[in-house]
Parts: C-alpha cells; structure tokens; sequence
C-alpha cells in the first residue's frame, strides 16, 4: 500500500463517518438531540442488503432497496412509537431521551442478530465497474461510489435545508420545539421527516460501506460513537461540518493504527472525544446567533 | 414507598421492627433469593445462572448510584467490573497475597479511576457523557488486549487459586450462596443510603444541582464520590464472577452487559435498587435460561425494555409497590366496613 | 444601637458581553436587618442575589461577610453563611416534601469531601436520626407546610416556593436571600414567610427580599434599595422610597417626577407589620 492509498481510504472513511454525522445532524437540528441508534440504522441497512443477496439470491439493487425502506421504517418507528411518546412523558429532560435511544440502539441489534444471524456477511457492491487505477492508486468502484454519494447527499441537504420551506423550518422548529409548536408549526411532520432522511443517509452509508469491511449485527455501536463524535468534532454551525468531522475522524481511523498499531484508532477516539468534549463542545464551525 | 413515608416515625416508634427503613425490601429479597437457590439446589448450570444474575446485579446496583439517584448515565461499567474481576486474577496468578485482598484492591482501584475519568468528564452530561465512557470502555478492552504482560491479552487470565479465608475454602456452592447475600446485603444498604441525607443530597443533585451547591455542598466532589462508590460495587461483582468462573479475559465484561445493566432497573423499576436486582434476575433468565428460543432471549428483553419504558415506567417493583399500596388501602377500609 | 455589619457589597458588577445587567452596586447590611430589593423586571435583583450567593461570577466588585471576604463556588458561600432561594423553585419534585425540607440541614453535615465519603457509609447504616425529624418538623410548623409525605412535583407554586423558604431555613444561614418568594403564594404563604423573615431578624441574622410587589415588601423590610437598569436609585426607608421621585420614575416613567409629583404616591398603604 502506497501513502496515496491509505489517503484514499482514510477519505473514504471519512464519508462514511460524514454521512453518519449527516443523520445525527439531520435530527439534532430538527428534534435537538442525538439519536444514538444512527449507527445500528446504516448497520441494518448494509446486514440487511447483504443477507437479502446471500440467503435469497436477490439482485443487489433491489436487496438495497428493500433494505433502505425497512430502515426508514425503523427510524419513523423511532420517533413515532418510542421518543415522541417518552419525551412527551418526560417533558423533555435530557436522560428519558438518552435512555430511550439506547435501548432502541439495543433493541435494533438484538433484532438484526436474531434475522439475519449473528456472524459478519460480506458487503455487497452496487458498482460493478473494473477499479480504476490512477497512478499508483488503485480506486475500487465502491469507493468512489461512496465518496460520491457522501458528496452529493451532504449537497442535496444543504440545498433542500436552504431552499425549501420545510428544510427552513426544519430549523426553527429545532432550536425550540415547544416554541415552535405554540407558533403553529408542524412540530410533528418536521420532526418525522428529519428521522426519516436521517433513516435514508445512514441506511445508504450503510450499505455503501459495508463491502469494506463487511458488516454484523453489532457494527452499529461502533458506528454510532464515529458517527456521534463527527458531528461533535465538525459541529453543527453548518451542513458541511460534519463532513470536516467525518474526514478528520476518518484521518484518525486509518492513520493512527498504521503507524501505531491495532488498537491505535480506539485510544485516538476517546482521545479526540475528551479533548473536544472538553474544550470545544460546540464543536469547530459554531452557528452564530442572531440576536 | 412506604418506607420513605415512615422514615421519622423509625425513631419514634423505637425498636418496632416494621419501621426499620429499607427492611421491607429486605424481607421480599431474601425471601426471593431463598426460592431461587431451592429451585436451583445442586444443579450445576442454574448456579452458574445465579452467579451470573448477582453479578448483572451488582453492576446495576453499582450504576444506580450516579445513574438513577445523581442522574448521570455512566457507561464505563464494564472497565469498572474488568478491574474488580482482573484483581482476582492478577492477585491469583502473580502474587502470594491471600486472594480476599483482591476484594479490596479492585473495588479501590475501580473507584479511583471512576474518580479520574470522572474529573476528565466533569464538564459533560447526557449523550456526551454516555459516548465518552462508551468509548473508555472500549479503549479499557482494548488495553486490555494490548497489555499482555500485564493482563495476559487476550486469553486473559484463569487458573486462579481458591479463595482461603482464615483457613475456610468455601464450596462452589457456599460461593453460589455467597453472591446472593453479597446482593442482597449491598441492595439492602443502597436502599437504606437512598433515604439516608446523603441519599437525599444526592437524589436531589439529579433534578436540583442548584439548590445542593446553594445549600453548601460542592456538587461536581459529590459526583465524584457517587461515581467512585457505583465503580467500587460493580467492581465487587467482576471479582465474584472471575471468581466463580474461574478465569477472566478481556471479554468477560462486553458493553452489552453495560446495557442490560442500564435496562435492569427500567425492568425491575428504578424506585429502589431492589428493582434492580429484579431487572437482573429477569435479564439473566430472559437472556442465558430461556430454552424455548434461546437467541431470541436478548431480543425479548430489549423489546420487553422499550415496552415497559413506555407503558409502565415505573417497572415490576414499583408496578407491585402500587398494588400492594391499593390492597393495604382496600384491607385498611375493610374493618371500617364491618 | 450600633449593630454588627454583616455582609457588605462594593462595586458589585455582572456584563454579559456588551450587556451591564448590575453596575458599580453598594450595600451594607446590618445584623438583624431585612432589607428589600426591589425594582422593574431586568432592572438586576436576581442578578445580584447570584452575585452575592455564588450562582454567578461578577465581573467586578468584592463581597465581606463578618469582616472576611465572600468568595468561591456557592457551596462555599452558602458554608459561610448564606442561604437562598430561587425566583424559579429548585427542588427534587420525586423526593417528598420532608425530604426536601432536610436537604439544608444535612448538607451542613456533608460539607467536606471526608465527609462526602463518610457520610455514605454513615448513611447506609443509620439512614435517620432523631434530631433530623424534630428540625424538620419544626420548620415546618413554623412555616404551616403541612402533610410533608407529598411529593415535591404534586405541589402549587405557592406551596413549593414554601418549601424552598423551609429549606434554606434548615441551613440556620447568617443572610437569608428570599427570590420571588411571594410569587404564586396565597395568603397563608405570605404569613408563613413573614414569619421565617421574624425568626432571622430575631436570630439577630439577616434577609434580603427580592421581589417586584413593592408594597408587601415595604410592609415587610427595614430599608428598602430601589434598583433600575442595574444601579441603584434609592436606598433608605421603605416609606420613603414609595413617596420618592425615583420611584415615580423607575414604575411610572422617566416624566412622572416633572409633572406627577404632587400626585402622592404608589397606591401603597404602608402598613407597619413590624414590632
């Protein structure tokens, strides 16, 4: 492996991990707060595409499909039978919800081992195109593949959260949902609708990622925590923070182990979360507040 | 509870023994624990499962503290548990010391570096704080891997010596019975500390950190103390496990224990601990004595976990505490009746 | 006579930013005394109850309690002598009202981090003391709370700003700072603080009184300190101040004292409740 390769791979992590931070951003923007079963999404949506492939000789396309939507299911399911309920109950207190989305994190991992089994499947690759080499570097479609989706949905989100009316109250029903609720806004069908994208990005980063390394019923805690720390790295000023969260996470996850070994990315990462939970909490790229 | 509502009247009642803070939960746990260990009698398997619950149990028991009565979610539990269980195994295998001593060095250790990790993480509260101790335990396992001379990587360590107390060796067994009154008798105290001043201080930490600070109490040291006492706890678990199985590795204590632990007293209910030793003894049967459909165990119970959470937040205890509260008040009319 | 002086205030002083919520405050406070603290909304009353209490740091300015300086987090201030309770109740609403009412008492006894520690074990094994229940009992009494089984979150505004009142009397404090204690109160709350505030004074210990009812608290006080924008304009008698042109100007606007002077005071009937 050449120091280009691991360049390449280190940006392919860090999409992964930036699309992940995507989905946190999605419903912290518009539900204010962090929805830790981020990971076990995009974990159900790449097991769930490689065990409709392997087990039922599906094609990968339509695997993928099925796999999305049964994600984008689980996520509405998230907020409409589980947080929705629990916050209304609690009035909002920062434990109940945090409580409530590990156990739905839980809950999704016990569900996709029981389904589709316990052991690691083999990603699935939706390009099927020869790698392409450049130089020294040898780019596999499936890299570029989620290096461009990464690209293109961290676009479409600016543009839709700029441009459209909902992706503009997205905003305002986020920074108070009690606010906005008063206000007559769609508190509800806003905040559905962040879940659901946030659904759809990290079921995609999902599958996208899972021919790296494959995938198991237990990937989605790991993911979660990256996911969680990119955001909080890149902060949630801007739409594109936390693709700079992603990269310099995914810097960290190929870098550090090469140089220092297997576990390397593990104390990196609790490095990196101390340091930034400790000093810059808000993150690098803050919102500035109109007064 | 009623033991909360009777809490002056203990002293004037004097040596009345209903009136003893905490007893009634006492009563129904030992009791619970002697129908369990009939039912388990010599066989070998379901011993493990009550060596399995206590643990479960005296990691919940140990998160109670900072988690259901400081309100900080914690999660570097398994690290806490590993220390207590690898103190055994280090104490066995690498020194002549009498290996009660481990006992007492892991639960110290445990509690000094809840201590350090908390004072790194004194400024965090909610989902930040749940990811950084996340991580921690992460990090824990993977020092744990990484230290071979230390911690034997990742065969960890077994072949421990049998434990020798003023010249006892007790029994597999007598261990079995054991735990249960370690349970029991720790379960017991945290209930009573709960009503106890500390307890209300730091009850009141959760809702109200303001009026602790303004009534004179420092709360970031008491968060401290609270951390070190739950990690010293759940440290005494690891060590009975490692104990009871007789080895330990880095995977003994997974973050998916540090779950369930989180959901036992959502099960057993989170009003006292005693839920949470019910949450264990549930968790434990659901997930490693649950023939019918053994892998879908862990499944129920995170199902029957968001189920409870949302019907029934109370959990199992507080669910009976009030129909035992309505039966007294229907028994109570009865005679005005008659 | 010449009373002790308790606390004592100099260029007290809070911006946030480019805001100056309290600028260059100064006070003296008699052992003894009540002092009101009074003013519109925003004009920096419970700002400077943060300020003295610790809750905030200051800007600028320094704070003397009993001759010796008054600084550190609000637990070390409330070791020293301060008690306080906030405009927005702060209680355990799952905990009962006794337990509640025992915060301020047991907080005196886990002041240090030995006995933090102790007091864990001390309170596994001896979770109550007699003394605990007859204090509480007595505050209660003394304050008319009654049924204290409820639970916290089960209480009226009224009642649990009561309660804070109760608990903050547990700390026995040199300087009991009252924030809003009337808001939402019913009369027999209002008698219960003016009997908490009787009990300092006769302590020969001291209030301040925040509160935006400039009568009551005129009946209630020694002397009043009229804040605006963050200073203060008047400070003296409580009769005085509702006769003086700062506080035709502070509640009636910035002309009342050209043209309204002769118009007589606030509606206020100062009724001296004093002994």
């Amino acid at each position: 492996m050449t120091d280009l390769q691991l360049w390449l791979s280190a940006v392919e992590m860090g999409c992964f991990f930036g699309m992940l931070a995507l989905a946190y951003y999605l419903i912290h923007v518009g539900a204010g707060f962090f929805n830790f079963a981020i990971g076990p999404y995009a974990m159900m949506g790449g097991l769930c595409t490689s065990w409709l492939v392997i087990t039922y000789d599906l094609g990968v396309w339509p695997a993928a499909a099925t796999a999305v939507a049964v994600t984008i299911g689980l996520a509405a399911l998230t907020e409409l039978g589980v947080v929705r309920p629990v916050q209304k109950r609690s009035g909002g207190g920062e434990l109940p919800a945090l409580v409530a989305v590990a156990a739905v994190l839980f809950a999704i991992q016990q569900l996709a081992g029981y389904v589709f089994g316990y052991p690691t499947l083999p990603g699935q690759s939706l390009a099927t195109f020869d790698p392409v080499t450049v130089g020294e570097v040898t780019v596999q479609p499936s890299s570029l593949l989620m290096i461009g989706v990464a690209l293109l949905s961290f676009a479409l989100s600016a543009v839709w959260i700029r441009s459209t009316r909902t992706g503009r109250l997205l905003r305002a029903v986020g920074d108070s949902n009690r606010a906005a609720a008063l206000l007559g806004l769609p508190v509800n069908r806003i905040r559905l609708i962040a879940f659901v994208l946030a659904g759809f990005v990290a079921a995609l980063a999902g599958i996208l990622f899972a021919p790296k390394a494959g995938v198991n019923s237990l990937s989605g805690l790991a993911w979660s925590l990256s996911g969680f720390l990119a955001v909080v790295v890149g902060g949630t000023g801007s739409v594109w923070a936390p693709l700079f969260g992603g990269m310099l996470l995914g810097l960290v996850e190929v870098f550090l182990p090469y140089y220092f070994g297997g576990q390397a990315h593990v104390y990196g990462m609790l490095f990196i979360a101390l340091l930034f939970f400790a000093f810059k909490p808000q993150g690098l790229f803050v919102r500035t507040v109109r007064a | 509870m009623t033991t909360q509502t009777s809490q002056p009247a203990a002293v004037a009642a004097g040596r009345d023994i209903r009136r003893v803070p905490g007893i009634g939960g006492l009563a129904l746990g030992c009791a619970a624990a002697v129908l369990i260990l009939l039912w388990v009698g010599s066989d070998g398997y379901k011993q493990t499962l009550v060596t399995s619950a206590a643990t479960y149990a005296l990691i919940a028991l140990g998160m109670y503290v900072p988690y259901l009565m400081a309100g900080s979610l914690s999660m570097a539990y398994s690290a806490y548990a590993g220390i207590g269980g690898y103190a055994v195994g280090l104490v066995s295998a690498k020194t002549g010391l009498p290996l009660a001593v481990a006992w007492l060095v892991g639960p110290i250790v445990a509690a000094l570096l809840a201590v350090l990790l908390g004072l790194v993480t004194r400024r965090l509260s909610g989902f930040f704080l749940a990811a950084v101790t996340l991580l921690f335990g992460m990090a824990f396992t993977a020092f744990l891997i990484d230290a071979e001379a230390l911690s034997g990587g990742s065969g960890g360590l077994g072949n421990l010596r049998p434990l020798n107390l003023f010249g006892w060796t007790p029994s597999h067994y007598q261990m079995v019975l054991g735990s249960a009154v370690v349970v029991c008798v720790i379960a017991f105290l945290l209930d009573r500390l709960r009503l106890s001043p500390w307890g209300v201080i730091v009850r009141t930490m959760r809702d109200a950190p303001r009026a602790v600070e303004a009534a004179g109490v420092r709360v970031p040291v008491l968060n401290l103390v609270a951390l070190a006492l739950g990690a010293a706890i759940a440290a005494v678990g690891g060590g009975l496990f490692t104990y009871s199985a007789g080895s330990i590795t880095p995977d003994t204590f997974t973050l998916n224990i540090v779950f369930l632990a989180i959901f036992m007293p959502l099960i057993g209910g989170a009003g006292t601990p005693w839920g949470a030793v019910a949450g264990a003894v549930i968790a434990v049967e659901l997930t490693l004595n649950f023939p019918a459909i053994e892998t879908s165990g862990t499944l129920l119970l995170a199902l029957g976990v968001l189920v409870i959470m949302l019907v029934a937040p109370r959990g199992v205890v507080g669910y009976a505490d009030k129909l035992r509260t309505r039966g007294w008040a229907l028994l109570r009319k009865e005679p005005d009746r008659g | 006579m010449a009373e002790e002086i308790l606390l004592v205030g100099r260029g007290l002083t809070k911006r946030y930013g480019g805001v100056t919520a309290l600028s260059e405050v100064d006070f003296e406070l008699r052992a003894g005394e009540v002092l009101g603290l009074v003013g519109p909304n925003g004009a920096g009353k419970t700002t400077l109850v943060d300020l003295i209490s610790g809750a905030q740091a200051a800007t600028a300015g320094e704070l003397t309690l009993r001759g010796s300086k008054l600084t550190g987090p609000a637990s070390r201030r409330a070791r020293a002598g301060l008690g306080r309770t906030f405009q927005y109740p702060q209680l355990a609403l799952e905990l009962d009202v006794r337990a509640n009412l025992l915060l301020g008492r047991a907080a005196r006894r886990h002041a240090t981090l030995w006995q933090m520690i102790t007091g864990a074990f001390v309170g596994a094994l001896r979770p109550t003391g007699a003394a605990d229940g007859a204090a509480v009992r007595a505050i209660a009494n003394e304050l008319g709370i009654r049924d204290l089984d409820r639970e916290a979150g089960d209480l009226t505004l009224g009642e649990q700003r009561l309660v804070e009142v109760g608990r903050a009397l547990g700390q026995d404090p040199l300087v009991l700072l009252l924030d809003e204690p009337f808001a939402g109160s019913d009369a027999r709350g209002v008698a219960g603080i003016a009997e908490v505030i009787h009990t300092v004074r006769r302590r020969g210990h001291a209030v301040i009184l925040v509160d935006h009812n400039v009568d009551l608290v005129a009946r209630l006080v020694d002397r009043i300190m009229l804040l605006d924008r963050g200073r203060v304009v008047f400070d003296g008698d409580p009769r005085d101040c509702l006769a003086s042109p700062q506080m035709q100007s502070v509640y009636f606007g910035s002309d009342a004292d050209d043209d309204d002077a002769g118009d007589g005071s606030p509606k206020a009937e100062v009724q001296d409740v004093r002994s």
